[in-house]
């Protein structure tokens, strides 16, 4: 008698385990939709994995390394098995070795179709799983695992449908008209080539800046797990997120479409879609530029919210080439009057004034070589530029104002200039350039128009004016062609104005006749250029620190040379290889004792940040460096951000934050959203910022963003030129 | 989680760049073997050298040595005047890690007939050759160029006979001595992935 009880104990424990089988770090077990099935039904056969916790199994394409899970089923005739349903898996470092697998817990689905005339009866169906777990140490194991179903003429769902269900949910669906896109881009080597794969941003609220591809296996090809993210489309519009993977062939030609799962990663968990992707050639012309098939509006209904221009260019008109030439053009044009350049102009309409009453011709050429100067600077700028590109670095406009020599030698010059424009010393007309400074400036004859050109546009370089900035942040992403077309478009503009009156002598009727006035307004030019001085001494300073004041000292020595050279080599009756002496001892000796041993000019100190803040005043915005580290965790913390990348050579800036941020309303707003402020400072050119420049197409500062508190949503990247009212909604709209 | 995806989603290229190309030269290395000599891959030049990505416990290199089918080519090739480095890249602190006197028994237990084991807990060759997975193979001609990189053979499973499948490995040496171009030059490696040191 207890021998048959503890038969039957026996015999019922192992049944149980018999159904789920555990190999040593993962349990498996079949669950079915479904306990009675009618014939023709399709039921979903659940083949679960519970793995211990950090031992993971793998997914369909197990990546680097590993084994995909295997089902060999063994079933009755009449009952059929599908494709496994592999929900969407993890990617497992390292990132040289990347894996995709499965951790915890995973349900593989695969449909069961029984045949219409199948009799009823109960049927049991069998699999052999075999595996590969791993954790420091992979292990492959197998099981058998099995389930009863019932054959009749009702459906009845069992205990375990809703888990099968939950389970479906998390696989990816098929998408046979994905928002996605996909192209190759140049061979890197003989089997290395970049593949791009293009994701739309999905409408509110699905917007995500995180996006990923998992392929699916090839024995041909691999594609890579690592990825670079960058944003397609227009200037401040991350319209869609690219994604760069290298793919590396094993034999045959370049695939032409890839498969796999594509996934936007949000808040409440990932969204992911199957998809089988035709690869085009080369990236489709426009998708650089534009999104010109749908305005933000009609596909999302809602105006996207990582645009934030203040402009009107909401309603789709999206720019391409020749919009960006055109952008190019008047930023070129408005250089004209940027405080870096005007006082040059101004000087060349006066040396119209004069000339144009004798010569027109000769007017209408020096025109055209002024243009040629111009154009020629622009196009050594570009060539530089395109330099610096292939030389792998970043480029970011406004580049040499890092270097502390050309700050102290312009700086100079543009003394001289002044001094000149005081008539402290004057230039023979008609000269030779010996002294490039002073002469620059009020030089007439072909050379002064050239090296005019030259110096217009060496001056304009800080101020990237609200129109040059789109262009020219569009111009670095493109080939060195269209750098050069950009530069010349923007060397057109600012040649424009001189160019036109030159051909049309006539206009000058309009000039006013000469007179007193000239010189008074030749002297009056003098004080931009002072003003000039005193802006770049302030970037000398940043290079220089308190020692700048040297550099001050530096300036008096050679004004004072430039009076005696005045006064007496060229004004004066004899003596004057005496001055001239003393000329050449005070600037010899302003180098040597002040540039080379006081200042150390071409190797400056820089202070360094003692601490963290960067708060400019007792009640100013208290700025924390800006670092991406910075953004995350302030992001993490649920923050808003405003982020300010700005540079003490950059005009636009300096006059953006007294306007409109450290002003007290936007003081006070930012307190009372509790935001986060981080300065990013460009004035010496740190690769971190410029990559985040690029990021947002943009080839300098100003930059400003504001990302909202929301974690999944894109920053709002703000208009060049700021009032006080596009900051405040700003940072009204990042803290809903 | 959503911060290591992030990591990973979001990384220069520098990192993946391939290492070593088919066609180029295979990059030089020295390592230390479990007998404690050193051993540089320019020591061999003028001769094939097959190089073994290896992990005691991977049971994909198991199956192989298990069923003696990897010692049987290691022993065809050195007859063939064939150098075969094996490189362990697993880490320290790792639990397959063997010390060179556990290195040794083992070799003696296996019967491993290979040229040289070298410890290459740091990494440095694993990276140097963007070793993936154990067993990685790589092949390199007379004149020291890389012909080979990829798979052992066609079968990646770590049970059933390897003999029974496609060696890449003994297929590109034949065409080698057979001054033959070598028909499969890359292929996927399978297997663990290689447990290098964080």
């Amino acid at each position: 008698m207890l021998m048959r009880r503890f038969a039957t104990a026996l015999v019922s424990c192992l049944l149980l385990t018999a159904l789920t089988v555990r190999a040593a770090h993962t349990q498996v077990q079949l669950l079915l939709s479904a306990d009675t099935a009618k014939p023709g039904d399709t039921i979903w056969a659940g083949v679960d994995l519970k793995m211990e916790t950090g031992w993971h199994t793998y997914w369909k394409n197990p990546g680097d390394a590993g084994m995909a899970t295997e089902i060999k089923w063994q079933l009755p005739p009449g009952i059929s098995a599908g494709e496994i349903q592999w929900p969407l898996p993890e990617k497992f470092p390292p990132i040289e070795v990347t894996t995709y697998g499965y951790e915890n817990e995973v349900m593989l689905l695969v449909p069961l179709k029984i045949e219409t005339n199948f009799s009823s009866g109960q049927i049991d169906l069998k699999a052999n799983v075999s595996w590969l777990e791993c954790k420091e140490v992979c292990i492959p194991a197998n099981a058998v695992i099995q389930a009863t179903l019932n054959i009749g003429n009702e459906t009845k769902t069992s205990v375990d449908s809703r888990k099968i269900d939950v389970w479906k949910q998390k696989v990816p669906i098929v998408l046979t008209n994905p928002p996605l896109k996909a192209w190759w881009e140049k061979t890197r080597a003989p089997d290395v080539r970049p593949l791009v794969i293009d994701f739309s941003i999905m409408p509110e609220p699905f917007k995500t800046n995180l996006v990923d591809f998992f392929p699916n296996a090839s024995d041909q090809f691999e594609v890579q797990a690592s990825s670079e993210e960058f944003p397609i489309g227009l200037v401040s519009r991350t319209e869609e997120i690219g994604v760069r993977k290298l793919v590396k062939k094993f034999s045959g030609d370049w695939p032409k479409e890839v498969s796999g799962v594509g996934l936007y990663f949000m808040e409440r968990g990932p969204v992911a879609m199957e998809v089988k992707l035709p690869i085009a050639d080369q990236a489709p012309i426009g998708e650089i530029t534009s999104t010109l098939d749908s305005s933000p509006e009609s596909r999302t209904g809602v105006a996207p919210v990582s645009s934030f221009t203040g402009k009107n260019t909401e309603t789709g008109a999206t720019p391409v080439l020749p919009l960006m030439l055109f952008y190019a053009f008047i930023g070129g044009l408005i250089l004209n009057i940027m405080p870096c350049v005007l006082p040059v102009i101004a000087l060349k309409i006066l040396g119209f004034v004069r000339e144009a009453r004798s010569e027109p011709r000769r007017v209408r050429n020096l025109g055209l070589i002024y243009a040629l100067g111009v154009l020629i600077s622009f196009l050594a700028l570009a060539a530089i530029v395109i330099g610096v590109k292939a030389a792998g670095h970043h480029a970011g406009w406004g580049m040499q104002f890092g270097s502390p020599v050309f700050i102290v030698c312009l700086t100079t010059l543009v003394t001289l200039v002044a001094l000149n424009l005081f008539g402290v010393f004057e230039v023979a007309p008609g000269g030779r350039a010996l002294d490039a400074a002073g002469e620059l400036a009020s030089k007439h004859g072909a050379a002064g128009a050239f090296f005019n050109g030259i110096l217009a546009t060496t001056l304009a370089t800080p101020c990237t004016a609200p129109f040059l900035a789109p262009a020219l942040g569009f111009a670095f992403s493109q080939t060195p062609a269209i750098i050069i077309l950009i530069f010349l478009s923007a060397g057109l503009g600012l040649s424009a104005p001189y160019v036109l009156l030159s051909l049309n002598p006539a206009w000058l009727k309009f000039l006013p006749k000469p007179g007193a006035w000239m010189e008074k307004f030749k002297v009056a030019m003098g004080f931009p250029m002072l003003a000039t001085v005193v802006w770049l001494f302030n970037v000398a300073a940043s290079s220089y620190g308190k020692n700048v004041l040297w550099l001050g000292v530096f300036l008096v020595v050679v004004a004072f040379a430039a009076w005696i050279f005045g006064e007496f080599v060229q004004r004066g009756r004899g003596r004057k290889i005496v001055a001239g002496i003393i000329v050449l001892i005070l600037l010899g000796g302003g180098y040597v004792l002040i540039l080379e041993n006081e200042l150390d000019w071409r190797a400056p100190y820089v202070a360094t940040q003692t601490n963290g803040s960067l708060k400019e005043s007792a009640d100013g915005i208290d700025w924390q460096p800006w670092s991406p580290a910075a953004v995350a965790k302030a992001r993490a913390e649920g923050h808003p951000i405003i982020v300010d990348f700005t540079a003490d050579w950059c005009l636009t800036c300096q006059v953006n934050k007294q306007t409109s941020i450290e002003i007290p309303s936007v003081r006070k707003k930012i307190k009372a959203l509790n935001a986060v402020a981080l300065l990013g400072d460009y004035t010496h050119f740190p690769d971190a910022i410029t990559t985040e420049l690029n990021r947002y197409n943009r080839a300098g500062v100003p930059l400003v963003l504001v990302y909202p508190k929301n974690f999944g949503a894109s920053p709002m990247v703000l208009p060049e030129v700021l009032t006080p009212g596009i900051v405040l909604d700003a940072l009204d709209r990042a803290a809903k | 989680m959503k911060k290591t995806l992030a990591m990973l989603t979001v990384l220069a290229f520098g990192a993946s760049a391939f290492a070593v190309e088919i066609g180029q030269p295979a990059p030089d290395f020295t390592g230390t073997d479990i007998n404690g000599k050193t051993v540089k891959l320019s020591d061999y030049k003028g001769k094939i050298v097959v190089i073994e990505s290896y992990n005691s416990d991977c049971p994909f290199c198991m199956n192989q040595y298990k069923t003696g089918a990897i010692q049987e080519l290691q022993r065809d090739l050195a007859a063939k005047n064939v150098v075969w480095l094996i490189v362990d890249s697993v880490n320290r602190k790792n639990f397959s890690y063997r010390t060179p006197e556990q290195a040794r028994t083992e070799w003696a237990d296996r019967k491993i007939t290979a040229t040289a084991w070298i410890d290459d807990s740091s990494g440095a060759i694993g990276h140097l050759y963007d070793m993936k997975t154990t067993p990685h193979m790589f092949v390199i001609d007379q004149n020291g160029t890389l012909v080979y990189d990829g798979a052992i053979d066609d079968r990646p499973a770590p049970y059933g006979d390897p003999r029974t499948a496609k060696n890449y490995v003994r297929a590109a040496v034949d065409e080698l001595l057979a001054s033959k171009p070598v028909e499969v030059s890359q292929t996927k490696p399978y297997g663990c992935a290689v447990h290098y040191a964080d």
